[in-house]
C-alpha cells in the first residue's frame, strides 16, 4: 500500500506544512512598534478647498502646527490616515491617502525601539517618486512633520508618530 | 594391443593371439626387437628402483622456510613486549589533554575584543555622554529627486522634528485625495510590500 511514491508525496507534504508553519512563526515579522501616518491640508485660503470629506483637526494639533512658524497656516484639515506596523526585520508601507498612492511612506526599523523612541529608516514617496530618504528618530512626544507639496491653495503636512499604545520592547 | 605387444606388456591369451599373428609379420617382429633393444639400453642407464628425490626435497624446503620464518618473528614479538607500559597510554593521554585545552581556550577566548576594550577604556560617564551625543545628532536627509531640497530641524515650539520640502511639483487641484477620510481609522495591516495591496501600476516601488 505504501509505495515509495506515496512515501515521497507524504514527505513533501510534511515539508510544505512544516515550512509554512515556519514562515508563520518568522520572528522577523514581529511587530516591534506601530506608526501613525496622518496627512493634513494646511491653507491660508478657503478651508473647504480640501473637499467635503476632509475632517476637522483637534485644536491641540492645529495649535501645535501653528507654534512652528514654518508650519503656520490659518486652517488645517485631516485628509488621510494610516496605521502601519514596524516590523523587526522587514520594511512596511503606509498609504495614508488610500486608495490614492499620491503619498506613500516606507519605514524600516534601524534597531530595537526603546520604551520612549524608535530609530527608523524612512522614505517618502510622492506621485510614485522617492522624494525623501532619512533616518528619523521618533519619540512618544516628538513626531516628525514633513511639509510636503502644494495642493489646492495650500500644502500637505505629513505627520509621522509612534502610536501611543503600541507595545515596544 | 599391438603397442602393448611391442612393449612386452601383453600376457595370457592376448599375448598368444598377437604372437601367433606376428609370426607372419616380419616388420612387426623387427619393431619389437628394436623396442627391446632400446629398453635394455635405458634400463642399463637408469636404475629402475630409484625414485626421484623431488617430494622429499620439496617438503624439506617448506619445513626449512617455516622454521626460518618462525625464527625471524620470534625476536620481533619480544621487541613489542619490551615497550614500556606508560608509553602505551602517554601519547593518547597527551593528545586528549591537548584537545581539551584547545576546546577550553576556544570557549574562553574572545574573537573580537575591540568593542569591549573600547567600552572598558571609556569611563561610564563618558559612555553616557557619547550615547547622548549620538542621540542628538541631526537626522541625515537625502533627496534623490532633482530640484527638490529638504531642510530638517528640531522645532522646540512644536516639540517635533520638522522637514521642509521645497521644489516639489504641486499636486493638481482636480486630484481628489480625500476619498479615504469617510472611513476614518479603518484598521489595516501592511506587513510588508509582498502583502500590500498596491495597484499593479505602482512602479517603481520595490
Amino acid at each position: 500500500m505504501s509505495s515509495p511514491f506515496q512515501k515521497l508525496i507524504a514527505a513533501l507534504l510534511f515539508l510544505a506544512i512544516h515550512s509554512g508553519l515556519h514562515a508563520i512563526e518568522d520572528p522577523g515579522r514581529t511587530r516591534i512598534a506601530e506608526l501613525r501616518v496622518t496627512v493634513y491640508h494646511a491653507t491660508d485660503g478657503d478651508p473647504n478647498a480640501a473637499g467635503p470629506r476632509a475632517l476637522p483637526v483637534p485644536h491641540a494639533t492645529s495649535s501645535r502646527f501653528s507654534s512652528e512658524e514654518r508650519l503656520r497656516f490659518k486652517h488645517y484639515r485631516q485628509i488621510g490616515r494610516d496605521a502601519s506596523p514596524l516590523l523587526r526585520s522587514y520594511e512596511s508601507w503606509s498609504q495614508p491617502l488610500k486608495p490614492s498612492d499620491e503619498v506613500m511612506l516606507r519605514v524600516e526599523a534601524q534597531g530595537q525601539p526603546t520604551k520612549k523612541s524608535a530609530q527608523l529608516d524612512l522614505e517618502l514617496w510622492l506621485s510614485r517618486k522617492k522624494i525623501l530618504k532619512m533616518d528619523a528618530k521618533l519619540e512618544d512626544t516628538k513626531p516628525l512633520y514633513v511639509l510636503g507639496p502644494e495642493w489646492r491653495d495650500g500644502r500637505l503636512i505629513i505627520a509621522i508618530s509612534l502610536a501611543p499604545n503600541s507595545k515596544r520592547r | 594391443m599391438l603397442a602393448l605387444w611391442l612393449e612386452d606388456e601383453l600376457d595370457g591369451e592376448d599375448f598368444a593371439k598377437v604372437e601367433a599373428w606376428a609370426q607372419s609379420q616380419p616388420y612387426q617382429l623387427a619393431m619389437r626387437k628394436s623396442a627391446r633393444k632400446w629398453k635394455a639400453m635405458i634400463s642399463a642407464g637408469i636404475p629402475a628402483s630409484e625414485e626421484p628425490p623431488y617430494p622429499d626435497f620439496f617438503n624439506a624446503r617448506i619445513a626449512r622456510s617455516i622454521s626460518q620464518q618462525k625464527a625471524q618473528e620470534a625476536p620481533e614479538a619480544k621487541r613489542e613486549n619490551t615497550v614500556p607500559f606508560w608509553r602505551k597510554f602517554a601519547l593518547p593521554l597527551a593528545a586528549g589533554i591537548g584537545m581539551a585545552f584547545t576546546f577550553w581556550l576556544g570557549i574562553h577566548s574572545r574573537s573580537i575584543p575591540v568593542v569591549e576594550s573600547i567600552a572598558e577604556m571609556t569611563a561610564p560617564g563618558e559612555m553616557t555622554q557619547l550615547a547622548d551625543a549620538s542621540e542628538n545628532l541631526p537626522a541625515t536627509v537625502y533627496t534623490p529627486e532633482n530640484g527638490v531640497r529638504a531642510e530638517c530641524f528640531d522645532s522646540d515650539a512644536a516639540s517635533a522634528t520638522v522637514v521642509i520640502l521645497e521644489g516639489l511639483t504641486a499636486i493638481p487641484k482636480e486630484t481628489d485625495l480625500t476619498r479615504q477620510t469617510a472611513a476614518k481609522d479603518a484598521s489595516r495591516e501592511i506587513d510588508s510590500t509582498a502583502q500590500a495591496e498596491l495597484p499593479a501600476s505602482k512602479d517603481p516601488k520595490p
